[in-house]
């Protein structure tokens, strides 16, 4: 099974950094996520996890690290927290590390709403930036 | 001048800090965007406010401005107006593009919707929209939403007709400068 490997971007649009590892099951979001079309970015990476969790069937770290997302990004992270929700949900190892910017007070609640909805434990971990 | 203009010119009264009227495409976006992030205040939470609210209020006026206009490169941008407005103790942020009857119609259920719900039922509220299919390119639907948990304050709208029976709407959020 291929990698995934994204360099993000902050230009005209915010393309977030991506990197999936097959090998390890190290998946990790991060950056800036405002697209131009949001679906397509992000529909490569949900099939990526499908196939991992259907076929690889290892322990998987999903890691996210964004600073910034839209709204459309927010139900792109949700259908691929489901895809972590289900296969928790069939004896699938995961553990998910959420890394947010202490002052942005939002995200918190943002974090919350992700856990009722999909009914996953997310570690939070706050960080502070240098602006 | 039109009446459209004269809406622009009464959004532009007082203080204001950031004012742009034209094509909302991505290097605009961008360009405003940084600004916003890093100049506007002294609080970086507060910042981060103006920023997330910006992005999402000129996302819709690109997409769903009932106005648009080709940039240079050929890229179809939906065109409104923005201003930013400072006073001691807040900023307010304001947008205005045109809209369809059809349009008005959704916003005016939806503005109407938000306005009455607390934190806990917009966030509700939010997580119920965000479960429903997405639009054209993923969007839609939870923006308005997320600037009124955002700002921490109601959105207030409104939908004004002009000449030729078009729509201009307008809306506007208040920022505070302080947690309260």
């Amino acid at each position: 099974m291929e990698n995934i490997v994204i360099q993000g971007s902050h230009k005209d649009y915010f393309i977030p950094s991506v990197n999936f590892n097959a090998q390890n099951g190290m998946c990790e979001i991060s950056g800036e996520s405002f697209l131009e079309d949001t679906v397509e970015f992000y529909k490569p990476l949900i099939q990526w996890l499908e196939t991992y969790t259907g076929e690889v069937k290892k322990p998987i770290a999903f890691i996210i690290k964004l600073t910034y997302f839209n709204t459309s990004t927010s139900r792109s992270i949700l259908d691929l927290l489901n895809v972590l929700k289900d296969y928790e949900d069939n004896g699938g190892e995961v553990v998910i590390n959420w890394h947010y910017d202490e002052n942005d007070v939002d995200m918190e609640e943002d974090i919350e709403d992700y856990m009722i909805d999909t009914g996953l434990d997310i570690n939070l971990i706050p960080f502070s930036q240098k602006s | 001048m039109s009446a459209k203009h004269d809406l622009i010119n009464t959004m532009n009264v007082n203080s204001v800090s950031v004012s742009y009227t034209g094509p909302f495409d991505g290097q605009v976006l961008s360009v405003l965007a940084k600004n916003i992030e890093y100049s506007l205040s002294d609080s970086p939470s507060v910042n981060k406010k103006m920023f997330k609210i910006f992005l999402e209020l000129a996302q819709n006026i690109s997409y769903y401005s009932a106005e648009q206009e080709e940039n240079r490169r050929g890229e179809e941008a939906g065109v409104g107006t923005l201003t930013i407005q400072e006073f001691d103790s807040h900023f307010v942020f304001c947008t205005g593009n045109m809209v369809t009857d059809t349009q008005a119609e959704k916003i005016s259920g939806k503005c109407e919707k938000i306005k009455n719900l607390d934190r806990e039922e917009l966030r509700e509220y939010k997580r119920l929209m965000r479960k429903l299919p997405a639009g054209a390119k993923g969007g839609g639907n939870i923006g308005l939403i997320q600037v009124a948990l955002t700002a921490g304050s109601p959105v207030d709208y409104k939908i004004v007709p002009l000449e030729n029976e078009k729509l201009f709407y307008i809306v506007a959020v208040r920022i505070n400068k302080h947690e309260e």
